[in-house]
C-alpha cells in the first residue's frame, strides 16, 4: 500500500495496538494499588474542608455505587476496556457529573495549538542551527553564537517561564501574566479573539522554545558530523554540486531521520512535559488538566488524559514508521527483500 | 474515535462559536477583580448540589443569596433572604420567615414554594452528595409551607443549632434555594442549570474555564425594597490566577483586587511593589485565622499513647510559640484551647483558661519530663527515654500535600527529640491521609484539624469527641469524629455533659460552665492537643476599592470565596 510492504504495515500495526493495550491496562491497574478508592477520596476532601461530614457512610455508599466500585475487578476492567475504545472515560470525580471527555475536549485544542506550534518551531530552528553548526560555509561569528545559546537549554521550562513573565509581563508589560485570552474577550472567530490568543500564547510558547531547541541543535550537530565524513557527501562535493544542494539533499536529509523519530516521541510527551508551563501561565490545556486532576485525585480524568497521551505517542510513532519507507528507500527495499 | 467525539473536539476548538458578546466595557475603576484558585472545569454547570467549582466563582457570593449569614465577629446569625427563625420547645420543628419583596433576577417572586421545592428535591434524591445537601438530608424529615413567606421544617432529631448549621454560611457555604420555576421537571442530579439565575445583585455575563464575569443588576430587589444599597462595583470578574507567584504579580500590578492566601515572603514582596495592599491585620501576624485550628491527635488505642499521662506530657512540652514563629513565620498565634479564636468564641476560651485548662504557648519541659518519668521511663545514654529496653518513639503522620503541615511537624519532631522522645515525621500522600490514615485510625500520632466546627458556639467542636463515635481501629470513624478513639471513663463523663450541651439553644444560660466542666476531661486525658490557629494571609488591594474586612473594620471575616462574601461586596467603596 502506497509502496509500503504489507508485512511491514501489519508488523507496525500489531506493535501499535499492543503498546496501547498494555499501557492502557497499566493505567487501569496502577490506581488499584492505592489503599483508598475514589469514593473515599471524595469523602476525605469533604472532611478536609472542615467540620463534621453528616451522613458520611451514606455518601460513601452512593459514590461507590455511582462509580461502579462495588463491581468485581473483571467487570470494572471490562467496562474500562470498552470505555477506552469508545472514548467514554466516565465522569469526573472532582467536577461531577461532567464527562471526562468533555474536559479533555476543552483542554486538547489549547494544548495542541500551543504545544504543536512550539515544538514545530523548536524542531525547525533547532535542526537548522545544528546543521549550520557543522556546515563549513556557515559564517564564523554564527559558529560562536549558536553554541553559546545552548545555555538556555539548561534552564527548566518553569524557570524560563517565570523569567519571561518577570521581564515581559511585570517589567515591560508587553504580554499578559495569565490566561489563554483576554479577560473580557468573548471567544469566537473574531480578529479580537485570535489576536488575544496569540498575545497570550506567545510567552508560554517562547518559554518552551528557548529551553528545548538546544536538544535538537546538539542532536543534529552530532548526526551532521557523522554524515559529513560519508563517501557520498565527498562524492557530491567532488562532482561540483552546489554547497547548499549538498547540505540539504545529501547531508540534512540523511542526518534528520533519527530526529524525526525523536520528534514523534516528543509529540506524545509534549502534553505531559509542559504541565508546569501551563500551570504557571494558567493556560488551560491538557497539562494543567492533568496537574489539577492529580491534585484532586480525580482518577477518571488522570486515566483519560494518560490514555490520550499514550495514544498520541503510539499514533505518532506509528505514523512515522509508515513514513519511514517513503523518506528512506533503504527501509522499503530491505523489508521487501525480507 | 467516533464522529461524535471528533465533533466535540472540533466544537471545543471552536468554543467560540458561542457568541453572546459581553454587554459593554466597564472601566477598571468600576470593576472588581477577584481570585479563583481552581480552574472552572465545567463552566456551563451551575448545579451546586454536585461536586466541582460551581459556587465559589461568584455564584454564591454574587448571584445566589443565603437565608442567613453568620457574622464571625459578633457570633450573630444575620438575616438575609429570611427575616428570622423560631424553634418549637424541643427543637424538632423550625419555622423560617422569608423576606417580602425578594425576586429572582428574571422577575419571578422568591417565596416559600421555592424553599419547599428545593428541600423536597434534596430529600428525595440521594445522588445530590455535596456537603450541604447531604447535611440537610441527614437532618430534615419533612417541610411544609405555612404561607407564601413561611415554612416549617420537621427534623429527624432535635437540633438547637439547625439554622446555624444548615442555612447560615457557618463554614464556606450554606444550603442554597433554587428557583422552582426553572428546576421543576429537571433531573436534579444531571441538570446543569447552564443559564443560571439567582436573587443576588449580579447576573452572569460570561463564563469560561479561567474566568467568570458578573454584571450588576440595577433592578436588584434589595435596592428596590431598601434592604441594602446596590453594591458599588458595576462588574465583578473572578479570575483564575494560577500559582502564588502569579497572583502576587497580578495584585502587585493592580490587575487583581483580592487574592487567595499567600506566604509571608510573598505578601512582603507584594507590599514592596504596591503599598496599597493590606491584609486582615496591619502588622504581624497579618493573617486571619480560618475556622480549623491545627492540632495533633493521639491514637488512644496504641501504646504508649493509650496512657493519658504520656499524651499530657507531649502536649505540655510542645512550644506552640516556636511553631508559630518558625513554621508559620509569625503569621499565626498559638492556640489557647481547642477552639478557633474568634470574637464569638472568646467567652468560652477565657473560661477554659481561667479554670486552668488552657494550653501554654511555651513548652514546659521539666513538667513533661516528670510525667514521663512517672510512667517508668528513664533517659538512656543517648538522652532518649527508655523503658524495658525499648526507646520512647513518636511517629507522627502528616499530610505531605502542604509545606505548612510538614514544617509544623518538623518543628515538633525537633522539640520532642530535644526532650528525649525519639520522634519522626511520617509524611503521607493527601488521599491516603484523608482516605485511610485518619478515618481508619492507622496512626500513632497525626496532624490534623478535626476539632474544626465551632465558630460561635462550643458544641460543634466538642461534639466531635464524644464516645458515641468510637469505632475499632480499621473501621471508619463516623463523619471523621473522634478518630483518636477516646473511650475511657473520662470520655464517658465528657460525653454526658456534651450531649446535654447539644440539647441547649444557642447562648443558653449555664453553657459556659458546662463547657468548662466538660473540658476538664479533655485536659486531663488529651486525646488531642491544640497547636496553633490556621493562618490565611489574604492580600487585599485598596488601589481601586476600599472597605475590605480587617481586624479594625471587622464587619465580618475576609474569606471572599465563601457565601458570606455578600457582606464584603456590599461594604466595598470606590477608592478616592
Amino acid at each position: 500500500m502506497f509502496g509500503i510492504p504489507s508485512s511491514y504495515l501489519v508488523n507496525r500495526l500489531v506493535t501499535f495496538l499492543l503498546t496501547v493495550f498494555i499501557a492502557a491496562t497499566l493505567i487501569w491497574l496502577i490506581p488499584r494499588f492505592s489503599p483508598v478508592d475514589p469514593a473515599e477520596i471524595m469523602l476525605g476532601r469533604m472532611a478536609s474542608g472542615g467540620a463534621f461530614v453528616e451522613g458520611a457512610d451514606d455518601i460513601l455508599m452512593q459514590l461507590r455505587e455511582r462509580f461502579g466500585l462495588d463491581d468485581p475487578w473483571y467487570v470494572q476492567y471490562g467496562k474500562y476496556l470498552w470505555s477506552i475504545i469508545t472514548f467514554d472515560f466516565g465522569v469526573s470525580v472532582a467536577s461531577f457529573p461532567t464527562p471526562v471527555w468533555t474536559l479533555i475536549a476543552q483542554a486538547l485544542p489549547w494544548t495542541l495549538g500551543l504545544m504543536i506550534l512550539s515544538i514545530i518551531i523548536t524542531f525547525v530552528i533547532g535542526n537548522a542551527l545544528g546543521a549550520f553548526m557543522v556546515w563549513e560555509r556557515t559564517p564564523k561569528p554564527w559558529k560562536v553564537v549558536i553554541p553559546s545559546m545552548m545555555i538556555f537549554t539548561s534552564i527548566p521550562p518553569i524557570l524560563s517561564g517565570l523569567l519571561l513573565m518577570w521581564i515581559f509581563s511585570v517589567k515591560l508589560r508587553w504580554f499578559p501574566l495569565t490566561g489563554s485570552y483576554g479577560l473580557t474577550v468573548e471567544p469566537g472567530w473574531t480578529w479580537e479573539f485570535i489576536q488575544s490568543v496569540l498575545h497570550h500564547g506567545f510567552l508560554p510558547a517562547l518559554s518552551i522554545v528557548i529551553v528545548t531547541f538546544g536538544f535538537w541543535t546538539l542532536g543534529m550537530r552530532g548526526l551532521m558530523i557523522s554524515v559529513q565524513g560519508e563517501d557520498y557527501v565527498t562524492l557530491a562535493k567532488a562532482k561540483g554540486l552546489k554547497p547548499r544542494y549538498v547540505l540539504y539533499k545529501y547531508m540534512v536529509r540523511n542526518a534528520i531521520l533519527p530526529q524525526i523519530t525523536a520528534f514523534a516521541l516528543k509529540v506524545g510527551l509534549l502534553v505531559s512535559g509542559q504541565i508546569l508551563v501551563e500551570r504557571i501561565f494558567s493556560y488551560n490545556g491538557m497539562g494543567k488538566l492533568l496537574y489539577d486532576a492529580i491534585l484532586d485525585q480525580d482518577f477518571a480524568v488522570i486515566q483519560g488524559v494518560s490514555y490520550i497521551i499514550i495514544l498520541m505517542t503510539a499514533m505518532s510513532v506509528f505514523i512515522v514508521d509508515l513514513l519511514y519507507p517513503l523518506i528512506d528507500p533503504r527501509i522499503r527495499h530491505s523489508e521487501a527483500a525480507a | 474515535m467516533t464522529y461524535r467525539k471528533l465533533g466535540i473536539v472540533f466544537a471545543s476548538a471552536l468554543a467560540m462559536a458561542a457568541t453572546g458578546a459581553i454587554a459593554q466595557d466597564v472601566p477598571r475603576e468600576d470593576t472588581l477583580i477577584i481570585d479563583i484558585d481552581r480552574t472552572i472545569r465545567d463552566p456551563g454547570n451551575f448545579n451546586w448540589f454536585t461536586p466541582g467549582v460551581k459556587r465559589q466563582h461568584g455564584a454564591h457570593q454574587l448571584m445566589w443569596e443565603p437565608l442567613f449569614i453568620l457574622n464571625y465577629e459578633t457570633g450573630e446569625i444575620e438575616p438575609w433572604l429570611a427575616t428570622g427563625f423560631e424553634a418549637n420547645a424541643d427543637n424538632t420543628e423550625w419555622t423560617i420567615s422569608l423576606r417580602d419583596g425578594v425576586t429572582w433576577s428574571d422577575g419571578e417572586a422568591f417565596n416559600a414554594d421555592d424553599v419547599v421545592f428545593t428541600v423536597n428535591m434534596v430529600l428525595g434524591n440521594e445522588d445530590l452528595t455535596e456537603r450541604e445537601a447531604a447535611q440537610l438530608r441527614g437532618q430534615v424529615a419533612s417541610i411544609e409551607k405555612v404561607d407564601d413567606l413561611t415554612v416549617t421544617m420537621t427534623l429527624n432529631a432535635a437540633n438547637p443549632r439547625f439554622v446555624l448549621e444548615v442555612f447560615s454560611n457557618r463554614i464556606f457555604g450554606s444550603f442554597l434555594i433554587m428557583p422552582e420555576h426553572i428546576w421543576a421537571d429537571q433531573d436534579p442530579a444531571s441538570f446543569a442549570f447552564a443559564e443560571p439565575i439567582g436573587t443576588g445583585p449580579y447576573t452572569l455575563s460570561s463564563i469560561a474555564t479561567n474566568r467568570a464575569i458578573w454584571d450588576r443588576n440595577d433592578d436588584w430587589w434589595g435596592a428596590q425594597t431598601g434592604f441594602e444599597d446596590l453594591p458599588a462595583p458595576q462588574r465583578v470578574i473572578f479570575l483564575e490566577s494560577g500559582g502564588e507567584e502569579n497572583r502576587a504579580q497580578l495584585i502587585a500590578t493592580n490587575q487583581m483586587d483580592v487574592a487567595h492566601s499567600v506566604s509571608l515572603g510573598t505578601f512582603e514582596a507584594i507590599g514592596f511593589q504596591n503599598p496599597n495592599v493590606i491584609s486582615w491585620k496591619s502588622e504581624l501576624p497579618y493573617a486571619w485565622p480560618d475556622p480549623c485550628a491545627r492540632q495533633m491527635e493521639f491514637n488512644t488505642t496504641v501504646a504508649p499513647w493509650d496512657n493519658a499521662n504520656m499524651r499530657r506530657a507531649v502536649s505540655i512540652l510542645i512550644d506552640r510559640q516556636q511553631i508559630a514563629n518558625v513554621a508559620y513565620e509569625g503569621t499565626t498565634e498559638p492556640s489557647r484551647s481547642m477552639f478557633v479564636q474568634y470574637g464569638g468564641m472568646e467567652p468560652f476560651i477565657s473560661a477554659i483558661e481561667a479554670a486552668g485548662y488552657g494550653v501554654s504557648a511555651t513548652g514546659q519541659v521539666d513538667e513533661a519530663t516528670a510525667l514521663i518519668e512517672g510512667e517508668g521511663w528513664a533517659k538512656n545514654g543517648d538522652g532518649i527515654f527508655e523503658k524495658d529496653g525499648v526507646e520512647l518513639e513518636a511517629n507522627i503522620h502528616v499530610n505531605s500535600a502542604s509545606a505548612e503541615y510538614t514544617r509544623t511537624i518538623d518543628v515538633i519532631v525537633e522539640q520532642l527529640n530535644r526532650a528525649g522522645i525519639k520522634a519522626r515525621s511520617v509524611p503521607v500522600e493527601n488521599s491516603v491521609f484523608w482516605g485511610e490514615v485518619l478515618p481508619l485510625g492507622s496512626y500513632d500520632i497525626s496532624y490534623s484539624w478535626l476539632s474544626c466546627g465551632s465558630v460561635n458556639e462550643p458544641w460543634a467542636s466538642m461534639g466531635r469527641y464524644t464516645n458515641a463515635s468510637v469505632v475499632p481501629v480499621g473501621e471508619r470513624s463516623p463523619g471523621f469524629n473522634n478518630t483518636s478513639r477516646w473511650d475511657s471513663e473520662a470520655a464517658a463523663s465528657y460525653t454526658a455533659i456534651v450531649d446535654e450541651m447539644g440539647t441547649l439553644p444557642l447562648g443558653a444560660e449555664g453553657l459556659t460552665e458546662m463547657v468548662v466542666e466538660a473540658y476538664q476531661y479533655l485536659d486531663a486525658e488529651k486525646p488531642f492537643t491544640p497547636l496553633v490557629q490556621a493562618a490565611k494571609l489574604i492580600p487585599m488591594n485598596t488601589t481601586y476599592w476600599t472597605g475590605w474586612p480587617t481586624a479594625d473594620n471587622n464587619y465580618n471575616h475576609p474569606a471572599f470565596w465563601w457565601g458570606s462574601a455578600h457582606h464584603i461586596i456590599h461594604n466595598l467603596e470606590k477608592a478616592e
